[in-house]
């Protein structure tokens, strides 16, 4: 990134009534970045983001802007704006006085508030709904008078908490492609904040996983996808199977009772590690041919492929095919050296990537609580 | 839409006409054209005309607006700040404690808050060394005491229903948290602001107690106003005031709908903006009188006189009388100018109370400047007792000449000094419906005969009226027994107790006021009452008469005196005086005398020609009106017109009103009667006999008697066994539950 660092946070630590939310975090934000914080609810990115728009402040640390430190610069002061997840867009007002609220505030002369208010109104796709009242639009069209709202200041900044989570999955699409060309057409700082990891992936420059309180990773998104730092990175970036496994040598990784080729190194010899194969780089085949062997316990169709659930040495895999096979088959499995990916061991070893107690239910069930949240 | 169900409208029905039909009533009666509650008798607004030209009802009216409008504005701003403070506050174990204290005087009896903030000021007004504790202040302040819950409890909810980030974009946008509060926050909770203060408003307008106990004198809200009524009778014009009040009420809660976001929602553009006319004009409105009440009472300095009297006990200027209190401003002015050449504004501050003891409760509250009040003998022997009269400056009374000598020293104020001066007199005798009466009964009345054993006899029974009040109750079976009533013992008392328990059976109700409307409409046919009460059901009903009950000859019964006086602590004691000197005239104590229709003790007026007219010394011509039926002819003044003979004099007319209020007999044993008959002060243990007797007595005679205890005991029971049940099925669950944790 050759872009100048617009916003640094500097050993950020913050506690709640003796809970630590962040802990001590470092982070960097360039101009034109658009930046997204990754992860669960209750890890910290909402409080990391309140902390860059003045919400919040911080325990230790520095916040850092162009440079500056504004640890004491209220919110209403600093060159940061937010899209809030519910809009918060105030319900006495209509569209036009909406996003014409900020500039209200400066004594701007009432052809500019115009000239600017209808600008943005063109670059949100919202012309001719001046008048309309925020409280009968669309969740979608709320969401476009927030952000024209948020980004009327000029902001050198835009913050914006899990701005997509209250829309139904057709317009989240519609809308992330819209925020990227926003983000592009304007060259603002964008920081996103969301736990939908396919909305992380898809439009950001730069992914930064949270999980309790700490990053656990920084990466572009193929990085962050490809080479996961550690076992909860790659469970929580798309599905994974974790396996325990040994390194014995470079290039020669020992897991589930076989020796397999790979492509890491580095790693001392018989050292323990975390071995990442994703569902869908793994191929089914019939069972003498396999490396591996084991019996399928369920089969599930997801549309483009199968979802298989394989028991291999009592350790469910979790495999992505576009053949069909039966329940209670016995299949054979076959890896590719570069589809295994090794990882140090980490504080979540052996937490994740085991399919056993895997079900769809569950799965969109804690989908649910958190958006919540 | 779901279908409803016969019992569910059936049960709407039932629902609307127990809350409507009351308020329908009182529609209905004030239109009529008599003052009549059991018959409409024609559509009228003539109770509304009366009503508008009664000075000290609007005076009230004019208080209880300010009042309400000032104490909701103040509670509305306290309440949102104080709900603002709430809704902040992190700490949830303090913030629920407080809104637990915040609803205590909601749920506390009005009279605890009344009385406990009546304390309050006096012991304040103590400390800081007032003299006058209680007025306008102490009742704004109590007021917006009782109002703040309301306004919290109105507001906190929007504030929770706010979405928590508004604040936050507001300040993200640019906004300080000052203005993020008033461009933001207070719109987003404006609806319950505004529900809050209209509900602090209505709630103000109506309160009864709390301001009875806190306001001060020279004060009067509308409720006290209209409560101090019952001692007379509640005159139909509060019939049309509490149908207007009524009404506004009502446009009120449709503006406070109509302004809910619910219904706004609802609403078409063009609807939105004419509510918004609407709501606007009428918050202008009330603002605009609001400014100009400020303005005028600001703007005139006055020498304020303030009388404290029996609710509808004054000619007031209705049904084309004189406006006496106006007559005296007036007057004195007048008088004022005369003497020193220089103008001064006198304004009479006119207020009521409906029982000698209401009154006594309030001069020994410390509710001082009361400059003329006008109690009942008994109470100014007491008050007198306790010093809490002064003594009157005869010479600057010279009307005082116009009272009678027999009523210048009764018992209460025969020293050499003298303390009151007698402002009107009256007797109870019985009033009876001839049409029901037994001929020889009627035949007894008529040679003077009757005495108090008709309210004792069998052939009438359920066709009683006795007294709801235990003196003049107890008052009733002394006199019939021949017991002293001033001098009981605890022997005669019970007498008296055991007399009245033999005359139960035979009552039908003990009844004050009602008995106009039994007697008029003649469901009762015997009670005792006041002798001018009386006279008012004649002239109701032809079919009454009114005897004075005897007993060997003589008439044995109460006879009762209210007197002008000056308090202790009054303020303003020469304007005082001269307002008696007023009262005493002949212009003033004539109109009161035709107005209030009890005996006047004023020479000036049983003399003057045209009350003796007018209380029916005299025949009068009458015509026929539209419906055929005769009333009274009147001259160009209003006044009866006399017949004359052929000698151009006037014709007695022995039938006549004026001689049951003057009775020769009464006449010349007055003095007699007053020092014999008339209900002195009761030594503390004596009256606190007469009510565990009269108590007793009425318990005895709730006709439900035990059943409604046993009643209330058994739904009692059933809830609290219900309560155990529900508690140990919860249990029995939670323990199947838990164990299958386990």
């Amino acid at each position: 990134m050759n872009e100048k660092k617009i916003i640094e946070l500097k050993n950020v630590a913050k506690s709640y009534d003796g809970e630590v939310i962040l802990d001590h975090i470092n982070l960097d934000v360039h101009e034109k970045e658009f930046m997204t914080l990754l992860g669960p609810s209750g890890c910290g990115k909402t409080t990391t983001l309140r902390i860059i728009a003045g919400f919040v402040t911080p325990d230790t640390g520095d916040v850092v802007f162009e440079g500056v430190k504004i640890n004491d610069i209220p919110a209403y002061k600093r060159h940061v704006n937010t899209v809030f997840q519910k809009y918060a867009l105030f319900p006495h007002l209509n569209v036009y006085e909406n996003i014409a609220f900020a500039l209200r505030l400066n004594k701007i002369s009432e052809e500019e508030i115009y000239n600017r208010v209808e600008e943005m109104l063109a670059m949100v796709n919202l012309k001719g709904f001046e008048k309309r009242d925020v409280n009968l639009l669309s969740g979608g069209q709320q969401q476009r008078v927030a952000i024209a709202r948020a980004l009327i200041n000029k902001p050198k900044v835009l913050l914006l908490d899990e701005p997509l989570g209250a829309l139904d999955l057709k317009l989240r699409k519609d809308m992330q492609n819209e925020l990227k060309n926003i983000q592009r057409k304007t060259g603002i700082t964008f920081i996103y904040v969301t736990h939908d990891q396919e909305e992380a992936l898809s439009m950001s420059d730069t992914v930064v996983v949270m999980a309790d309180g700490k990053i656990q990773q920084i990466g572009t998104p193929t990085d962050i996808y490809n080479e996961p730092e550690n076992a909860f990175v790659a469970d929580f970036i798309g599905e994974s199977n974790i396996i325990d496994g040994v390194m014995l040598d470079d290039y020669k990784a020992k897991f589930s009772g076989h020796i397999f080729e790979c492509l890491d190194k580095g790693f001392e010899k018989n050292e323990r590690v975390d071995v990442v194969v994703r569902p869908e780089d793994v191929d089914v085949v019939p069972p003498e041919k396999g490396m591996l062997t084991g019996v399928v316990t369920s089969v599930t169709f997801k549309g483009v492929h199968y979802e298989i659930i394989v028991n291999i040495n009592n350790f469910k895999w979790m495999i992505q095919s576009t053949d069909y096979v039966e329940p209670n088959q016995k299949i054979g499995i076959y890896i590719e050296p570069d589809a295994i990916h090794i990882m140090k061991r980490s504080e979540y070893s052996g937490q994740f990537g085991d399919y056993s107690s895997f079900s769809d239910e569950l799965d969109r069930l804690s989908d649910i609580s958190e958006e919540e949240e | 839409m779901k279908k409803r169900t016969i019992f569910g409208n059936i049960y709407i029905i039932l629902a609307f006409i127990f809350l409507y039909m009351p308020i329908a009533v009182l529609i209905l009666f004030s239109f009529n054209s008599s003052n009549s509650t059991s018959n409409f008798e024609g559509f009228s607004f003539k109770w509304y005309g009366e009503l508008f030209s009664d000075a000290a009802t609007l005076d009230a009216l004019k208080n209880t607006l300010l009042l309400a409008i000032l104490s909701s504005l103040i509670a509305t701003v306290i309440g949102t700040m104080a709900a603002y403070g709430i809704h902040k506050m992190r700490n949830k174990h303090l913030k629920s404690s407080i809104m637990s204290v915040t609803k205590i005087p909601m749920i506390n009896p009005e009279i605890v808050v009344g009385i406990s903030m009546m304390l309050l000021f006096v012991f304040v007004g103590g400390i800081l060394g007032s003299k006058s504790y209680l007025g306008f202040g102490t009742v704004l302040i109590a007021h917006v005491t009782f109002n703040l819950p309301y306004v919290i409890l109105s507001v906190l909810p929007k504030f929770k229903q706010m979405d928590k980030s508004l604040p936050e974009a507001a300040q993200d946008l640019g906004c300080t948290p000052l203005q993020s509060f008033f461009k933001v926050e207070l719109p987003a909770i404006l609806p319950g602001v505004v529900s809050g203060l209209i509900m602090a408003f209505t709630l103000s307008l109506d309160d009864f107690v709390i301001s009875y106990f806190t306001i001060g004198s020279g004060f009067e809200t509308l409720p006290i106003r209209i409560y101090s009524m019952t001692k007379k009778r509640v005159t139909p014009d509060m019939y049309a005031l509490s149908t207007l009040i009524f009404v506004s009420i009502l446009v009120l809660l449709l503006l406070s709908n109509l302004t809910s976001d619910k219904s706004r929602e609802k609403m078409s553009k063009k609807a939105k903006k004419i509510t918004k006319i609407v709501v606007g004009t009428a918050f202008g409105v009330i603002g605009i009188i609001t400014v100009i009440v400020l303005i005028v009472s600001a703007g005139t300095k006055t020498l304020t006189l303030n009388v404290y009297n029996w609710g509808e006990y004054i000619s007031d200027g209705g049904e084309g009388t004189l406006d006496v209190n106006r007559a005296f401003e007036e007057y004195y002015e007048e008088k004022y100018f005369l003497e020193t050449g220089e103008r001064v504004n006198v304004s009479v501050n006119y207020t009521t109370y409906a029982s000698n003891e209401d009154l006594y409760a309030k001069l020994k509250s410390g509710a001082t400047g009361y400059d003329i009040i006008i109690p009942s003998d008994y109470m100014i022997q007491r008050l007198k007792s306790e010093n809490l009269l002064q003594k009157l400056d005869l010479n600057k009374i010279p009307n005082y000449a116009n009272i009678k000598e027999q009523f210048r020293n009764p018992f209460y104020d025969n020293g050499e000094e003298k303390y009151t001066a007698m402002y009107t007199y009256g007797v109870i005798g019985i009033i009876y419906n001839s049409k029901k009466l037994h001929p020889d009964d009627l035949a007894k009345i008529e040679a003077g005969e009757a005495g108090w054993e008709l309210l004792w006899d069998e052939k009438y029974k359920g066709q009683i009226l006795q007294f709801n009040n235990p003196r003049d109750a107890f008052g009733t079976a002394m006199y019939a027994l021949g017991i002293d009533v001033n001098n009981a013992t605890e022997e005669d008392w019970k007498k008296a107790q055991e007399y009245l328990k033999e005359q139960k059976p035979l009552v039908q109700s003990y009844v004050m006021d009602e008995i106009f409307n039994k007697m008029e409409g003649g469901e009762a046919t015997l009670a005792a009452y006041y002798a001018g009460d009386c006279l008012c059901m004649i002239g109701n009903n032809e079919d009454l008469g009114f005897y004075y009950p005897r007993k060997n000859g003589e008439v044995v019964t109460n006879i009762f005196a209210d007197a002008m006086c000056i308090p202790s602590s009054a303020e303003n004691v020469d304007l005082a005086h001269e307002y008696i000197n007023f009262m005493l005239s002949e212009e003033a104590a004539v109109a009161n005398a035709e107005y209030i229709y009890y005996a006047s003790p004023n020479k000036a007026v049983i003399e003057n020609e045209g009350y003796q007219i007018n209380m029916g010394k005299y025949e009068i011509e009458y015509k026929l009106d539209e419906n055929g039926e005769e009333v009274p002819k009147l001259d160009e003044d209003d006044c009866y017109i006399p017949v004359l003979d052929e000698n151009g004099e006037m014709i007695i007319d022995e039938e006549g009103d004026y001689f049951v209020i003057y009775d020769d007999v009464l006449e010349d044993n007055l003095e007699d009667m007053f020092n014999t008959y008339a209900y002195r002060d009761l030594e503390d243990e004596s009256r606190a006999t007469l009510n565990q007797k009269w108590e007793e007595l009425k318990v005895d005679s709730q006709s439900f008697g035990g059943g409604i205890y046993i009643f209330c005991a058994v739904i009692l029971v059933a809830l609290i066994a219900f309560g155990v049940y529900c508690y140990i099925i919860k249990r029995k669950r939670r323990r199947l539950y838990w164990n299958t944790q386990k």
